[in-house]
């Protein structure tokens, strides 16, 4: 391919001969224009769209002289016969543009290419400088987007030009763009190919910096740029000319650029008398600029519908004197110089720095020019073709490789998956069986905990809870804290170093372990009450529950449509899921341990409530009662009020002596058991009949300390459950005469119990302000009582009563009048009003 | 594919990540693949002046390879999900094992 | 029903077809509490080409980088080309030593890198590439390699009294056996 002496290493060359056009690159239909051009400059092919229909005539207004310099950019001569005033472009372009023949007619068009151009030297130099320029004319310069200001980087953008999975990424836009494009950019190329006739402005050489210069007698040196010689050398006339303008010269000569930089200025091009093109009648943009000024005018004439094109795809003409980004970025990014008199009234020193700016851009974009010249290398196809790879590694990573099926998707990719449905993103396909998993872990997940109270009683049951976290957060903040000194533990043997692979990581960590078990004891004084193989085993528990729980929930996923009456084998298969399902029930409950035998005396608490001592444990019970039927959930119930002083949530919640406040931990404790646990356990009670409670009650008083659990948050929760309970059944007729009384007998007893610690249940002084909880049980007593039983009720907690109105006032509007609503919860229990303290 | 499921749900957060070499940088998580190279936008260099070769770098792709810790925002992770996640991934290395 | 889309009743629904010994109020209370969860919409989930290597070296093809290998060296080039190992083709590159406060360039030309050795791959902002920072200077070759030489003693001296420090802490060297810079 060296006809012409050139490199053959020229970027055109070294790209594939393929289809350019993929889903990586927007089309680019002037590498095609050139081609034809480069060998079909002879052929008068006119068959599509005449020059004349598409010419707007603007050529025609220019001024048709100054033509002294035609000779410099046009290779002297004056013989450029090949190339005629009537060669039609678009047609050449419409041609080549038609992306179904595209493959053919390219072969086509290069395979001639050879014999068609005549062997006359000058006539082989002209097409020289053609192919030359429209090799050297990158495709893309990969740095498009940053022409345009607004520009964030953001691969999602393209995500849609991914999505094809589809073989129709051809150029489907080509035809209609290359006919746009050539109606104005490409018959003015033609204008200018005139040798005889340019008109003035449209003729000047291009001096702005990153074009390449169409110039012949440069030409015939490499183009392409070797290593560098060094400084680019910038023609005395170039720098004096922004010398005038009081550019200082450090910033016109930047430092070396780490690649070479070649300037393919040519040496005559700032010859071109600076006023030349102010004399222009097209007004050019931002004058000052040498470069700027040599632009010729018709590139800073505003193309509206064209411009975004040009920024996706550089032109390959075959003599393109303007990048695209060059002038057109300049303007776009410094709206406010427009024309060369607003440039004048500019002061000094935003001339300076406009002028610093244009210069800085026009050396980004000669930088971006130079990268620009291999660019393409890689094609579209093959971008196309690794990403595919990588995806079906993907899909066989996932262990499918026959379909990208949902399960396996699921199974890779589940985080992902369900996170993404959770934080409100709609699945890519609607048919994954997700929702589900969503509703689990939105259930799960924090403040969306609860709704599972009762229509009649849940909502304000549920505010009652956050409200009451509220509250608790607020004291949380308020008072400052007191760290409990807590030792690492380290668990479990790390092992001898090795080198290590994927599976079995080389440890990084090689610490001795004392040999005695003692030492290893020593360390671990913070849970002092469990054994390191007790809390192993509890924690071995906790993840048989989960995995039960989760083969439960996958069962709900695969759930039959409902059988139809007719159809035996539906009838059947919904008979063995359910059999499934009952198994996997047994299974979970199995795990869960409720039905352990309780061992009174012993210091290792029962398994189901070691269970619930862990937060994961804790976090499992509302996907826990989601599975299990009424009976399992009275069960569990139970098994919490039989234990309630051994809950970690009670036992650990006694403030000692001298204490002000419950350690971090314990609080966090406390605030898990509430948002996790106490919602389920409402929804229960909530609809619980009144025996239930009755024998609930009975067992708290009997089994349970009940002083130690009162002077804690979950157990006056569970008793304030329970009394209320029992007030909504009674109010609502619901009570037997016999229930009745078993239940008041029980009353009286806690009450009785109660009674001399009512007092010492608020866990803080007044002005801690987490006592709505104790309000809530007392007006839950108070209800219940006996007007004998009130009037004892209120001599107890009158002083807190007082001092609470008293310190309220003291408060702002709005935290008075939630204290004094808090208390008024109880004072209208028992038939009283705060407003009636005075 | 546990980790590479997780850091995809951390698209367009802003991370720290340390590398093997202590060089920290942050930036906007673009991308993650399944050798969890990650790809950052916009990034940060933390103690720029001691690598004065990232000091022009606007965006980065660094091998999954020579990562030691990523930095995350907690409020993007839930924790509950993470670890049923990490139960399935779990038996299936188990059922894969088998 | 088959397969539960998030815009499905959620199972134990109005069929009767619920996990063993649900109530009919239990069921109810489910519907209640789950229905509004059912509406939920946000952005869509992302493609997954976008998590492919393709797709995270797809900007930085044709552009100019820094790339850092394992080995500490800097190499500044074009990226030209890579595969989803991010091997990579790297044109017109220079590899730019630092030592001290100084830093020179030796024009390489094309590099072959295959992807283990690669550390990061940074994008070069053109605009703010020539503004190093004032704190290193440009010095000749031959004077840079020399003082690096001598950084590169006494840095190896000083891991290997580290690694032995932290062996005895019972910290295996993260990187021995390969160096990482």
């Amino acid at each position: 391919m060296s006809f012409f002496g050139f490199n053959t290493t020229l970027p055109r060359d070294r790209a594939p001969p393929g289809d350019q056009r993929g889903i990586f690159d927007a089309p680019d239909p002037f590498a095609e224009v050139a081609r034809a051009q480069a060998a079909g400059l002879q052929a008068d092919d006119d068959d599509v769209i005449d020059f004349e229909d598409t010419y707007d005539g603007l050529g025609d207004q220019l001024d048709e002289d100054q033509d002294e310099f035609n000779d410099d950019t046009f290779g002297g001569g004056g013989d450029t016969g090949g190339v005629g005033r009537d060669f039609d472009f678009f047609g050449k372009t419409a041609q080549v543009a038609d992306v179904i023949g595209e493959e053919q007619i390219r072969y086509g068009l290069q395979k001639p290419q050879g014999s068609v151009i005549p062997p006359a030297a000058e006539t082989a130099a002209t097409l020289a400088a053609v192919e030359a320029a429209a090799a050297q004319k990158p495709k893309r310069s990969g740095y498009e987007k940053y022409e345009d200001p607004g520009y964030i980087p953001d691969l999602q953008a393209k995500s849609s030009v991914w999505s094809a999975h589809k073989k129709t990424e051809p150029s489907f836009q080509a035809p209609s763009l290359a006919k746009k494009m050539m109606s104005l950019e490409e018959v003015e190329a033609q204008m200018r190919q005139h040798p005889t006739a340019p008109p003035p402005g449209l003729s000047q050489p291009p001096v702005s910096l990153p074009q390449p210069m169409p110039d012949l007698s440069h030409f015939q040196q490499p183009l392409q740029p070797p290593l560098p010689e060094g400084f680019p050398h910038l023609p005395p006339e170039f720098v004096q000319a922004q010398l005038a303008k009081g550019i200082p010269p450090s910033q016109l000569l930047p430092p070396p650029p780490m690649v070479p930089e070649h300037f393919p200025m040519p040496g005559h091009a700032p010859n071109i008398p600076l006023h030349l093109l102010q004399n222009a009648h097209l007004p050019p943009q931002a004058m000052t600029p040498p470069q700027r000024q040599a632009m010729p005018p018709r590139a800073q004439r505003p193309y509206p519908q064209q411009q975004p094109q040009q920024q996706q795809q550089p032109q390959q003409q075959p003599q393109p004197p303007v990048i695209p980004q060059g002038p057109r970025a300049q303007a776009n990014q410094m709206p406010m110089v427009t024309n060369p008199q607003q440039l004048m009234h500019l002061n000094e020193e935003q001339r300076i720095a406009y002028l610093m700016e244009d210069a800085r851009r026009a050396k980004r974009n000669h930088k971006i020019f130079l990268l620009s010249k291999g660019n393409g290398l890689m094609t579209p196809q093959d971008k196309n073709f690794i990403t595919r790879i990588q995806l079906q590694q993907l899909v066989a990573a996932a262990g499918n490789v026959a379909d990208f099926d949902s399960e396996a998707v699921l199974s890779e990719d589940f985080y992902y998956q369900v996170y993404s449905q959770i934080r409100g993103a709609p699945r890519q396909h609607p048919h994954q069986p997700l929702g589900h998993f969503a509703q689990t872990y939105l259930l799960q997940t924090g403040n969306r905990l609860g709704g599972h109270g009762s229509r009649r009683h849940g909502n304000s049951a549920d505010n009652h809870m956050q409200r009451m976290q509220q509250q608790v957060q607020r004291a949380v903040e308020a008072a400052k804290q007191k760290p409990k000194n807590k030792q690492l533990i380290i668990e479990g043997s790390l092992g001898k170093i090795s080198f290590g692979n994927a599976k079995a990581p080389k440890p990084m960590l090689n610490i001795k372990r004392p040999d005695s078990s003692e030492g290893a004891k020593t360390t671990k004084k913070a849970h002092a009450d469990l054994s390191l193989s007790d809390r192993k085993s509890i924690l071995a528990n906790i993840e048989g529950v989960y995995s039960a729980l989760m083969e439960l929930e996958d069962m709900e996923r695969t759930m039959p449509p409902p059988p139809d009456e007719n159809d035996p084998e539906a009838i059947q298969q919904h008979m063995e899921w359910r059999q499934k399902v009952r198994a996997l029930n047994q299974k979970l409950w199995q795990k869960l341990k409720v039905m352990e035998p309780i061992v009174p005396n012993t210091n290792h608490p029962h398994p189901f409530i070691a269970f619930l001592s862990c937060p994961k444990g804790k976090k499992a019970i509302p996907r826990i009662f989601r599975q299990i039927d009424q009976e399992q959930r009275v069960t569990i119930l139970t098994m919490i009020v039989v234990n309630l002083d051994t809950l970690d949530v009670v036992r650990r919640a006694q403030l000692m002596p001298g204490e002000t406040q419950l350690s971090l931990a314990v609080r966090e404790a406390i605030e898990l058991f509430s948002q996790a646990v106490m919602p389920s356990l409402l929804g229960y009670v909530n609809e619980a009949p009144f025996n239930i409670i009755i024998g609930l009650l009975g067992l708290v008083i009997a089994q349970t300390h009940v002083e130690m659990v009162a002077k804690t948050r979950i157990g006056l929760g569970i008793l304030t459950m329970l009394l209320s309970r029992a007030e909504i059944v009674k109010e609502a007729g619901q009570a037997t005469e016999r229930d009745w009384q078993q239940w008041v007998e029980k009353f009286n007893v806690l009450f009785d119990t109660l009674e001399p610690i009512f007092p010492d249940l608020f866990p803080h002084s007044i002005n801690a302000g987490d006592d709505m909880y104790v309000w809530q049980f007392l007006a839950a007593v108070g209800i219940g009582a006996s007007p004998e039983q009130q009037q004892r009720l209120v001599i107890a907690v009158k002083d807190r009563v007082m001092e609470t109105v008293t310190y309220s006032k003291t408060l702002p509007a709005d935290m008075a009048s939630q204290r004094l609503g808090n208390v008024n919860l109880f004072m209208r229990a028992i038939g009283l009003d705060v407003e009636l303290l005075g | 594919m546990l980790f590479f499921s997780f850091f995809k749900t951390l698209t367009n957060q802003t991370v720290t990540i340390e590398l093997k070499n202590d060089i920290r940088i942050r930036g906007t998580l673009k991308s993650v693949d399944q050798y969890l190279n990650i790809k950052l936008d916009d990034v940060d260099v933390l103690d720029l002046d001691k690598y004065p070769h990232l000091s022009s770098v606007k965006n980065m792709f660094i091998r999954g390879s020579v990562v030691r810790y990523v930095v995350l925002p907690r409020s993007e992770v839930d924790v509950g999900l993470l670890e049923d996640a990490t139960r399935r991934e779990a038996a299936n290395q188990a059922g894969k094992a088998r | 029903m088959e397969r539960l889309s998030i815009n499905d009743p959620p199972a134990g629904g109005q069929h009767g077809i619920a996990p063993p010994g649900l109530s009919q109020q239990q069921q109810q209370q489910q519907n209640h509490s789950l229905g509004p969860m059912a509406q939920t919409q946000g952005p869509p989930q992302l493609p997954p080409q976008m998590f492919t290597t393709a797709a995270q070296l797809l900007d930085l093809t044709d552009k100019k980088l820094v790339l850092v290998l394992r080995d500490g060296r800097k190499l500044i080039g074009v990226l030209r080309s890579w595969d989803q190992f991010a091997n990579l083709v790297l044109q017109d590159t220079v590899e730019r030593l630092y030592a001290g406060n100084l830093y020179a360039d030796i024009p390489r030309g094309i590099f072959l890198v295959r992807g283990e050795n690669v550390l990061l791959l940074g994008e070069i902002d053109l605009d703010r590439e020539d503004e190093l920072p004032t704190t290193v200077q440009r010095a000749s070759f031959q004077e840079v390699f020399e003082l690096k030489q001598k950084e590169e003693e006494r840095r190896k001296g000083n891991d290997k009294k580290r690694h032995g420090k932290l062996r005895g802490l019972g910290f295996e060297a993260e990187h021995s056996g390969e160096i990482l810079f």
